[in-house]
């Protein structure tokens, strides 16, 4: 296969040696994890333990929320200390104590039973936004997939998690990767790597030649791709233009062109979650940078705190400049080192001021051209510069403000030092909320809207038990009434096209919700989530009426 | 947010760009060349200008920036001051009068760069104000320039004393070639123009080597990814193809394409003054219809004009048009249907 070409990109300096030299290692455990109940996109789960109950490794502390929001684990075994208004705490009691879900043989099994137990593991997506991953599975039901893109790329600087993973399961990420193939219905499976990780290349090959002698265990053929080092070829977009010569639309998904994109380790937990019924409890996370002295990749159980965890490593306090989570492209510095791993920390980089020093002071925009080089969606970052700056939103919008991938690539080569991400990430969030504004009398109408459809739901299902109660009672006297049964014929056939109408809304209403939540994993989407509940409800009140119907008909038949 | 940028490399690679300051630097180094060959022909004086128009330049600067309250530091050292009055320095005739150059300096540090809000947001070129304003207000000290001429020579007095002593009026004059072309009259064919050896020898010679060295300036800011090649090659194609066609029409009337490329300030119009970011479009294709429209206007000004070389207000007029370029020229973004639609609301719900 050619390798195609997305415009733009960089190489800025790779350092991923500092982390990806020595073998992935555990990392101690925690005495006490704070799991966040918002860790992945979309609402944040609710809790579901109490103060002082006794949890083990795996079990269910916080259930998802809505569609797009996702359940969450105990990482250790240990007490419930605290539940507050976003968190979760559990002391351990050093047993480590595992509660592991029934294996499931993923070959065999029904993808209704694999999608449900992606769902109750809490799989997200790894590699940074932490789209639900069960949501993304379900995408057969709306889309055409042809293709499973492995996102090996790992193109921003410093993070190794998914070289090394790829290093030590590449058995396992293939198997995942099949997994996964044959629940969205892909028939070729393409891993995408970027030709800086050699070892991790040697491994998949090696993974590849095995399975080619056992091919009926593995139905859908893999191909894997090497690809030139640059940034940033790891988007999903520029990673699918690279090896597929694919344009996902503005706007539009991966799913749109016949493509589904997963990172190695999402594959990896997914085949955990499924296979060995292990729940999200921990991930690889690369510990790098020159404050530290023993840099690494590390599985670390969700919710330790990121201070220990660098403490563990060796961090060096007085020469420590900054933490940031992430890569140095499109991650953030920390403010605090009180925080704890989450789902989607894939690295950390404890940073002394002389690797990555702060950004002098900017100088004005001169236009010269030079983000727009780099540019790998073929914006015009130097007007959007200067839209952004004069809060100029109607103008932002046309010059495509909302195609930005954020990737930084500007920042990175502007001569005049200009913040131009961060002046994007601010103008988008204004335009954002203006939108939700707009929206607010929409939003109250559909809140309305659900509160009717409960209210129709709970009638017809007092409906249901007053019926059942009467035809008991009929049934103990025996005094049956003469109904008129044609107009029940009549009734029973305009229920169940109600019924299939309701369903029909409700696939709809998830359609739609998957689709905003993945192409902004960074927002809530109450508005959507609501009108998917209405739909909800209105199915459950319709499926009540039709059995109440039914039960009613045999009964009149039955006599 | 990037915490990593491109001037923090320990190795060099072509996709690193240096910061503003060295950008500018690097195009006055690029002048080197050119300021070099003008020297050799038209003497000292052509040093002086620059000299004195880079010092008053700074001088200006500051003393604006002061006024505005501005940290004088930053704005100083990045060098654009200087640039602006070595550009100029160089578009006006070897040893002009300091007065003019002090004209022309206010006018483009004070009005047209600062008084629109300093670096980055003046919508004109300042030196091509400058040199615009002193072209419409003193045409006589614009429109000599000297006969080439060894390195030292008298006329650097008059850029002291400030004016032209009338005794030596005749020694000074001289016509630029495409200024004697310009007014060769209707009836003088082409040929028995320059059968009649209307320039002082040499003249000729001398033009086209310092087009060349400019050239050479030019070409080391492409190499150095200083500018992009979009503004001086479409500009000088443009130049190239209304030349040919006016050359082809009628021979002996109108001037050969490559004497339009090697006389007055075409050559270093194109790689100098058009150029200039902050005031040129800035998309790619935007920057190609830039340079063109630059091309085709100094082409109709030379020839139907009433001035003998226009790069200036080329230069200016191609300015005015490019917030409209700017908007017409917006690239069609990764994924964005092919059809350009301007306005699109809703894309992403």
């Amino acid at each position: 296969m050619p390798a195609y070409e997305f415009p733009g990109g960089i190489t800025p300096p790779e350092r991923k040696d500092r982390s990806n030299q020595s073998p992935l290692r555990n990392a101690t455990l925690p005495t006490q994890v704070t799991l966040p109940l918002k860790q992945h996109s979309g609402n944040p789960a609710i809790p579901c333990v109490a103060i002082n109950d006794t949890v083990q490794v795996g079990s269910l502390i916080a259930q998802r929320d809505g569609m797009v929001s996702a359940n969450l684990h105990a990482s250790i075994s240990g007490t419930v200390t605290q539940i507050s208004d976003n968190a979760i705490t559990i002391d351990a009691d050093g047993l480590d104590r595992w509660q592991v879900l029934p294996s499931l043989n993923w070959r065999a099994e029904d993808h209704q039973t694999t999608i449900a137990r992606l769902d109750s593991c809490g799989l997200v997506g790894l590699g940074g936004a932490g789209f639900p991953a069960y949501i993304k599975a379900q995408i057969a039901d709306h889309h055409r997939i042809d293709t499973l893109v492995v996102n090996a790329a790992e193109c921003e600087p410093y993070i190794t998690a998914d070289d090394l993973a790829l290093r030590h399961y590449p058995t396992e990420i293939l198997e995942g990767a099949q997994m996964v193939a044959r629940l969205c219905g892909a028939h070729q499976i393409v891993v995408g790597i970027e030709d800086n990780k050699p070892e991790a290349i040697h491994a998949l090959k090696e993974a590849l030649s095995h399975f080619q002698q056992s091919d009926c265990q593995h139905p859908v053929s893999i191909t894997m791709k090497v690809i030139e080092t640059r940034y940033p070829s790891g988007g999903e977009r520029q990673l699918i233009k690279k090896l597929l010569n694919l344009d996902v639309p503005s706007g539009g998904l991966p799913a749109d062109v016949g493509v589904l994109c997963h990172n190695p380790g999402t594959l990896l937990a997914a085949l955990y979650a499924v296979r060995d019924g292990k729940p999200l409890v921990e991930r690889i996370v690369t510990l790098t940078g020159d404050a530290i002295s023993t840099p690494g990749n590390y599985w670390v159980r969700l919710g330790t705190s990121i201070e220990t965890l660098l403490q563990q490593v060796g961090l060096a306090n007085q020469q420590l400049h900054q933490v940031i989570v992430g890569g140095p492209m499109m991650g953030l510095p920390l403010t605090t080192l009180d925080v704890p791993v989450t789902k989607t920390t894939n690295c950390l980089i404890a940073a002394t001021r002389e690797e990555l020093p702060p950004a002098p002071s900017e100088s004005p925009c001169i236009r010269c051209g030079a983000c727009e080089s780099v540019c790998p969606v073929q914006l015009l970052p130097q007007q959007l510069h200067w839209y952004a700056r004069a809060e100029n939103d109607a103008t932002l919008e046309k010059f495509h403000l909302f195609d930005c991938i954020e990737c930084g690539a500007c920042s990175y080569v502007c001569p005049s030092y200009i913040p131009l991400v961060q002046d994007y990430r601010s103008a988008k969030q204004r335009i954002r909320v203006k939108r939700i504004e707009s929206a607010k009398a929409e939003h109250a109408k559909h809140r309305f809207e659900f509160r009717q459809a409960r209210l129709a739901r709970e009638n017809a299902e007092k409906q249901a038990r007053r019926q059942a109660r009467q035809a008991q009672s009929r049934q103990t006297s025996d005094s049956s009434k003469a109904t008129d049964s044609t107009v029940q014929v009549v009734d029973l056939r305009s229920l169940r096209i109600a019924q299939t109408a309701a369903k029909a809304a409700v696939r709809k209403a998830e359609k739609t919700l998957a689709r905003a939540a993945a192409e902004d994993p960074s927002q809530r989407h109450d508005d959507l989530e609501t009108q998917l509940a209405t739909a909800q409800e209105n199915l459950k009140a319709a499926d009540t009426r039709l059995a109440e119907a039914r039960a009613t008909m045999a009964q009149q038949e039955s006599p | 947010m990037s915490m990593m940028h491109a001037s923090q490399r320990t190795t060099e690679s072509l996709n690193t760009m240096p910061p503003t300051a060295h950008l500018m630097r690097w195009v006055i180094v690029a002048t080197v060349p050119g300021l070099a060959a003008m020297t050799f022909y038209f003497g000292l004086g052509v040093i002086s200008n620059v000299l004195l128009a880079a010092l008053f330049a700074l001088g200006a600067e500051a003393l604006v920036l002061k006024l505005r309250q501005r940290p004088l530091q930053p704005a100083l050292r990045d060098s654009s001051a200087v640039l602006t009055g070595v550009l100029l320095g160089a578009s006006l005739p070897p040893a002009s009068p300091w007065w003019l150059l002090g004209i022309g300096v206010i006018a483009a540090i004070v009005v047209a760069k600062q008084l629109y809000g300093g670096l980055g947001q003046n919508p004109f070129n300042p030196a091509m104000v400058g040199y615009a304003l002193l072209l419409v207000s003193f045409p006589t000290y614009m429109t000599l320039w000297s006969p080439p001429q060894p390195l030292i020579s008298e006329n650097l007095w008059v850029q002291i004393s400030g004016t032209l002593p009338t005794s030596t009026l005749d020694a000074l004059s001289g016509a630029t070639p495409l200024d004697a072309f310009k007014h060769k009259g209707e009836t003088v064919l082409a040929s028995e123009f320059w059968a009649s050896q209307p320039l002082p020898e040499g003249t000729l010679n001398a033009w086209r080597n310092v087009a060349l060295a400019w050239l050479a300036g030019g070409l080391l800011l492409i190499a150095k990814r200083i500018i992009s090649w979009h503004i001086p090659v479409a500009m000088l194609v443009s130049i190239t193809v209304l030349a040919t066609l006016f050359y082809a029409s009628d021979p002996s009337h109108f001037a050969s394409p490559l004497f339009h490329l090697t006389t007055g300030a075409a050559m270093f119009g194109a790689f100098f003054i058009a150029t200039d970011p902050v005031s040129a479009a800035t998309s790619r294709r935007g920057k190609l219809f830039f340079g063109a429209g630059i091309g085709a206007l100094v082409m109709i000004i030379r020839t139907f004009g009433g001035y003998p070389d226009a790069v200036a207000f080329a230069v200016l007029l191609m300015n005015l048009c490019v917030p409209l370029l700017d908007l017409y020229t917006v690239p069609r973004p990764t994924g964005q249907p092919k059809a350009q639609q301007h306005a699109k609301h809703g894309d992403s719900p």
